[in-house]
C-alpha cells in the first residue's frame, strides 16, 4: 500500500471526524448563545431566526453570572499565588539539594492527583465542619485548590530549579555577590518561565475545578463550572448553558496556548489533565 | 547527612510536601474514621461496623460498584486502543502531522462539563443527530438518546476527553524509540505487526500503564458525566457518595468513599499487571 | 554477486548519489570510503532496502531486488549506533532475526552458540544491552547480523563510537570473521586507515560519485586524482609542465622544485599536469631538491617535517631524527614515487 496515499486518507478521516466531533458542536454552542428569545430556534431552521446578545446581557444582569465570574476570577489568582509560594521552598529542596529519599518525596508530591477529586472535596469539607471552619468558604476553596494543584507547581518549579546552573551561582559568588544578587543573576533567569508557567497552570486548573467548588462552595459561592452544572440539570436552558460554555472555554484556549509556549522553555515534557 | 542539613530540608519541604501529606492524610484518615462511625456530625461517635455492613449489603451499592468499574475499565481500554495506532501513525513527521496532532489533542482544552453540554446538544431529542438521522431517512422519528441505560454517552465522553491524554503519553513513549532500533527489526525480517508486537509494545509499556491507570481512576470516580448524561437508573460511586453526604449521612458516604479508594488502588494494580502481560513486556 | 547499476538518489533538489555503478564479487570485502555527506550511507540504505533509489537497480546473485522491501531482503546491517533491542537480552537479540525467519530451534541454538563463542559473548548472553560496554555491544550487533548468514553483510561505520585502542582490536576481529565465513561485505567509513587495513578493494566516493575503485595498495601508490591522493595518506600535490614523454612510459616534468621523472603509464598527458608524491617516499640526505625546515613534529616512529622552498610548502617524513627547524634539507624522489594525476593542472 502506498504510504502517502494512506496518510492522506487518514488525515482526511481525522479532519472529517474533528469536524463532527468539535467544529459542529462548537458552532452550535455559539449559535445557541446568540438566540434571541423573541423567536425560538426550532428544529426546522438551520440558523436561529433572530440573533442577538440578549442572552449574554440577560445573564449578566439577572443571573448569578456576575458573581460566578467574580468568584472564579478571584479564586484562581489567589490559589495560583498561594500554590507558588508553598511550592517554592519544596521545589528548591527537591531541585537543588540531594538527600536520601528525594525520589520518594517527588513521588509523594503527586498524591493529590491520585485521590479522586470528590473524595477530597467531601472529606475536606467534613474536616472543615469538624474544626468549625466551615464559614469562610472562599478561604477554604483557595486553600484546597492550592494544595490540589501543588503537584503541578512543585513539578514545574523543581525542573526550573534543576536547570539553574551551579557554575553561574559559583561565578556570582566568586565575584562577590550577596545572596540576593546571586538569586537575581543566577536563579531568576532559569526560574522565570517556571514561575509564569506555575501561575498560569494553577490559574487555569482553578477556573475549571468543579468538585471542591461544588461541595464546599454551594450554595454561597458560585463558580462558572458550578453554574454551568446547574444549567445542565433540571433547569436546562440551552442558551444559558451555551453562554456559560463559551465563557468557560474561550479564555481557556488562549491561556492554554500561552502556557504551551511557556512550558517549552520551562519544562519540555509536561501534560495537563482536564475536566 | 548532618542534622542541620536534614533540618533545612525538612523545613523546606514542609510548606509544599508537608501540606500535601497533611491534607491528603487527613482526608483519607477522616474518610476511614467516619466509615467506622467516628467523627459523627450528629449524635455520638462510636466505633461501629454497622455502616459498612449496611452499605455493602445494599443492592444500590453493588450496582454502583459494578457500574463504576465498567465505566472505568472501558474508558481506559477504549482511549488506549484509539491512541496507540494514532501515536504510531504520528511517530515520524509528515506534511500535516503537526496540524493533525493539534486537532487530536484539542479536547484537552475543553472542560468536561462543556463537553457534556455539547454532547447533550448533539444527541438531545431535538438535537443535531436526531435531525440528521431523520433527514437521511434512517429514523422515522426522534429517539431518546440521552441518559441511555448502557452508558454509551458516558463512555463516549470519557473517551473523547481521555484519548488525547493517552495520545500525549503514548506519543512521547513511541517517539523515544530510536529509529535505528526499528530499522534493525525490519532488517531482521520483522513486518509492521511484528515490529509493533516485539519492539514498540514492550518499549512503551510504562507509558501505556501510566495512561491506563490515570484514565481508569478518573473514569471510575466520575461524577459530572454520570449526572449529566449517564443512565438515570444507575448511580456511579461518586454520585452515590455525594447523595449520602447531601442527606447528611456522612458515615455511609465515607464507606462509599473508602471503597472507591480501595477499588481505585486495587484496580490500578490489576490493570497495570494485565497491561504488562498483554504487551509481554519484561518485569525487571 | 551484488550489482549496483547506475543508482541515482535525489532528495528534492539535492543529488546524494549520481549514476553510481559497482560490482561486488562473492566473498569480497569492499569499503566505501569518503568524507561526510558523500553519499556512502545513502547507498548502504539503498542496498539494504530502507531507501528506494530514484533511478537504477540493485541485483543480488543475478536477481533484481530493487523493489524488495528491507524485511525480505537477504542483507544484514550493522548499525553505527548498534541498534540493539534494549528490552531483550543478548541471547534474544541474537535470536531475533532467526525467529523472524522461523528457523527451527536446534538450528537456531547451534548458530547462536557458534557466533557467541566466536565473538566471546558466551558470558554475556543473559545481560541486557545497557549492562554491556561499547565494545561488547558492538560485538552483539555484529553477531546479530552474522547469525543470519546473509548473502551480504553491510557495515555502517561500526567502529566510530569506540575508543582508539578498541577500534584496532575490533577491526581485526571483523576482518577475520568475514574471512572465516567468506561473507560478502560492504563496509562504510570515513577513516582511511580502517579502509586500507581491512579491504580487498576500496571505492572512494566524493559528492555522490565514485572517484576510484582499486585495491588499497594500488590506491595508495597510484591515486588517480588530487582528491584520492589527498584523502588517502598524506600527499604533496604539485603542478608541473611535461617536457618530454615517451612510449615506454617515462615522462620528464619541469616543476618548481626542479626536474622530475615519472611513470606516465599508457595514458597521454597534456603539457600542464598535476602530480603527487608521498612524504615518506622522499629519500633524504642528498639529492637535487631542497628546502628549509620551518616546523618539526616528532612522532616517535618518524619525524614529520614541514619544508618550504621555491615558493612551495611540502611535507617530508623521515625516520632519521637529525633535522631541526632552520636546517636545510636535501632529498630526491624515485620516478616510481611521482604519480601523475588525471586532474587538470
Amino acid at each position: 500500500m502506498n504510504h502517502a496515499w494512506l496518510n492522506s486518507m487518514l488525515m482526511a478521516m481525522v479532519v472529517g471526524i474533528a469536524f463532527i466531533w468539535l467544529a459542529i458542536p462548537f458552532t452550535m454552542a455559539v449559535l445557541w448563545s446568540l438566540v434571541d428569545p423573541v423567536e425560538p430556534w426550532t428544529a426546522d431552521k438551520l440558523l436561529p431566526p433572530t440573533m442577538s446578545f440578549y442572552r449574554w446581557t440577560d445573564m449578566w444582569e439577572n443571573s448569578s453570572l456576575k458573581s460566578a465570574l467574580v468568584s472564579s476570577y478571584t479564586l484562581a489568582p489567589s490559589a495560583a499565588i498561594l500554590a507558588l509560594s508553598l511550592a517554592f521552598p519544596t521545589a528548591y529542596a527537591l531541585g537543588r539539594i540531594s538527600f536520601p529519599g528525594r525520589e520518594t518525596a517527588k513521588l509523594l508530591c503527586l498524591l493529590p492527583l491520585v485521590v479522586p477529586p470528590f473524595i477530597t472535596a467531601i472529606f475536606f469539607s467534613s474536616i472543615l465542619f469538624q474544626l468549625g471552619l466551615n464559614t469562610w468558604r472562599f478561604g477554604a476553596i483557595v486553600f484546597a485548590h492550592s494544595i490540589l494543584f501543588l503537584p503541578y507547581a512543585i513539578r514545574i518549579l523543581t525542573v526550573s530549579f534543576e536547570q539553574v546552573r551551579q557554575d553561574h551561582i559559583d561565578a556570582a559568588r566568586d565575584l562577590g555577590a550577596s545572596p540576593f544578587a546571586r538569586f537575581r543573576v543566577a536563579y531568576l533567569p532559569a526560574l522565570r518561565p517556571g514561575i509564569s508557567a506555575t501561575l498560569l497552570i494553577v490559574f487555569i486548573q482553578s477556573i475549571e475545578e468543579f468538585a471542591i467548588a461544588f461541595i464546599i462552595g454551594s450554595p454561597d459561592i458560585v463558580t462558572i463550572p458550578t453554574l454551568l452544572y446547574s444549567a445542565l440539570g433540571q433547569d436546562f436552558v440551552r442558551p444559558n448553558a451555551a453562554v456559560l460554555s463559551l465563557i468557560l472555554v474561550v479564555p481557556n484556549v488562549f491561556l492554554m496556548l500561552i502556557l504551551e509556549r511557556l512550558m517549552k522553555t520551562a519544562n519540555p515534557a509536561l501534560l495537563s489533565g482536564k475536566g | 547527612m548532618i542534622a542541620r542539613k536534614w533540618l533545612l530540608v525538612l523545613a523546606l519541604l514542609t510548606p509544599g510536601l508537608g501540606l500535601i501529606l497533611l491534607l491528603i492524610g487527613m482526608v483519607v484518615y477522616i474518610a476511614i474514621a467516619q466509615s467506622f462511625g467516628f467523627y459523627a456530625l450528629r449524635g455520638d461517635s462510636a466505633f461501629s461496623t454497622e455502616f459498612w455492613s449496611e452499605v455493602l449489603g445494599r443492592k444500590l451499592f453493588s450496582k454502583a460498584v459494578r457500574y463504576s468499574i465498567y465505566v472505568g475499565v472501558w474508558s481506559a481500554v477504549l482511549s488506549i486502543a484509539l491512541a496507540y495506532p494514532l501515536a504510531i501513525w504520528l511517530r515520524k513527521p509528515f506534511p500535516g502531522s503537526i496540524g493533525i496532532g493539534a486537532i487530536l489533542k484539542a479536547p484537552l482544552l475543553v472542560h468536561g462539563l462543556v463537553a457534556a453540554f455539547l454532547f447533550i446538544n448533539v444527541i438531545s431529542y431535538n438535537g443535531l443527530l436526531n435531525q440528521a438521522m431523520q433527514g437521511l431517512g434512517i429514523w422515522s422519528e426522534p429517539r431518546r438518546l440521552q441518559n441511555d441505560s448502557n452508558a454509551i454517552g458516558v463512555l463516549l465522553l470519557q473517551t473523547w476527553k481521555n484519548m488525547p491524554f493517552a495520545l500525549l503519553l503514548l506519543a512521547g513513549a513511541v517517539q523515544s524509540i530510536s529509529e535505528d532500533v526499528l530499522d534493525a527489526a525490519r532488517d531482521m525480517g520483522a513486518g509492521s505487526w511484528a515490529r509493533f508486537r516485539k519492539v514498540i509494545a514492550p518499549l512503551t509499556v510504562s507509558g501505556m500503564q501510566a495512561a491506563m491507570v490515570i484514565i481508569f481512576i478518573g473514569a471510575l470516580a466520575d461524577f459530572t458525566f454520570q449526572t449529566t448524561v449517564g443512565p438515570t437508573n444507575l448511580q456511579s460511586m461518586a454520585q452515590l457518595m455525594v447523595s449520602f453526604k447531601v442527606r447528611g449521612d456522612w458515615h455511609s458516604a465515607a464507606v462509599v468513599g473508602v471503597s472507591l479508594m480501595i477499588i481505585a488502588l486495587v484496580g490500578s494494580a490489576v490493570l497495570a499487571v494485565v497491561a504488562r502481560a498483554v504487551m509481554r513486556g519484561r518485569i525487571r | 554477486m551484488i550489482g549496483i547499476n547506475r543508482i541515482s538518489k535525489s532528495f528534492g533538489t539535492f543529488e546524494a548519489l549520481s549514476e553510481f555503478s559497482l560490482d561486488v564479487k562473492q566473498g569480497e570485502f569492499i569499503t566505501l570510503l569518503g568524507p561526510s555527506g558523500c553519499g556512502k550511507t545513502t547507498l548502504l540504505k539503498i542496498i539494504s532496502g530502507f531507501l528506494a533509489p530514484t533511478t537504477g537497480t540493485i541485483s543480488i546473485n543475478g536477481e533484481d531486488v530493487t523493489n524488495v522491501p528491507a524485511e525480505s531482503r537477504d542483507t544484514a546491517l550493522c548499525f553505527q549506533s548498534y541498534a540493539l533491542f534494549p528490552h531483550l537480552s543478548v541471547l534474544e537479540n541474537l535470536e531475533f532475526g532467526l525467529k523472524q525467519k522461523k528457523i527451527q530451534r536446534d538450528e537456531r541454538n547451534k548458530r547462536v552458540e557458534d557466533v557467541a563463542t566466536k565473538l566471546g559473548l558466551n558470558v554475556q548472553l543473559d545481560k541486557l544491552p545497557n549492562q554491556l560496554s561499547g565494545g561488547q555491544q558492538q560485538r552483539v550487533s555484529l553477531g546479530r547480523a552474522l547469525v543470519m548468514r546473509p548473502s551480504i553483510i553491510l557495515f555502517d561505520e561500526p567502529l566510530s563510537n569506540l575508543d582508539a585502542k578498541l577500534r584496532d582490536q575490533v577491526r581485526v576481529e571483523i576482518r577475520r570473521i568475514q574471512q572465516d565465513y567468506g561473507l560478502t561485505s560492504i563496509y562504510v567509513t570515513h577513516d582511511q586507515s580502517e579502509a586500507l587495513a581491512m579491504s580487498d578493494r576500496i571505492a572512494v566516493l566524493n559528492s555522490g560519485k565514485i572517484v576510484q575503485v582499486d585495491t588499497p595498495e594500488q590506491l595508495y601508490a597510484s591515486p588517480r586524482t588530487r582528491f584520492v591522493a589527498d584523502f588517502i595518506g598524506g600527499a604533496n600535490l604539485m603542478t608541473g609542465r611535461i617536457v618530454e614523454q615517451n612510449a615506454s612510459g617515462n615522462a620528464s616534468i619541469e616543476t618548481s622544485l626542479g626536474p622530475m621523472q615519472a611513470n606516465k603509464g599508457a595514458a597521454d598527458f597534456g603539457s600542464e599536469v598535476s602530480l603527487s608524491w608521498r612524504p615518506e617516499r622522499a629519500q633524504v640526505g642528498a639529492g637535487p631538491y631542497m628546502g628549509k625546515i620551518v616546523h618539526r613534529a616528532f612522532q616517535g616512529q618518524f619525524t614529520d617535517l614541514l619544508v618550504e622552498g621555491n615558493d612551495l610548502s611540502f611535507r617530508i617524513q623521515t625516520s632519521d631524527d637529525i633535522y631541526r627547524v632552520g636546517d636545510t634539507i636535501q632529498f630526491s624522489l624515485n620516478h616510481d614515487d611521482v604519480v601523475l594525476l588525471e586532474d587538470e593542472a
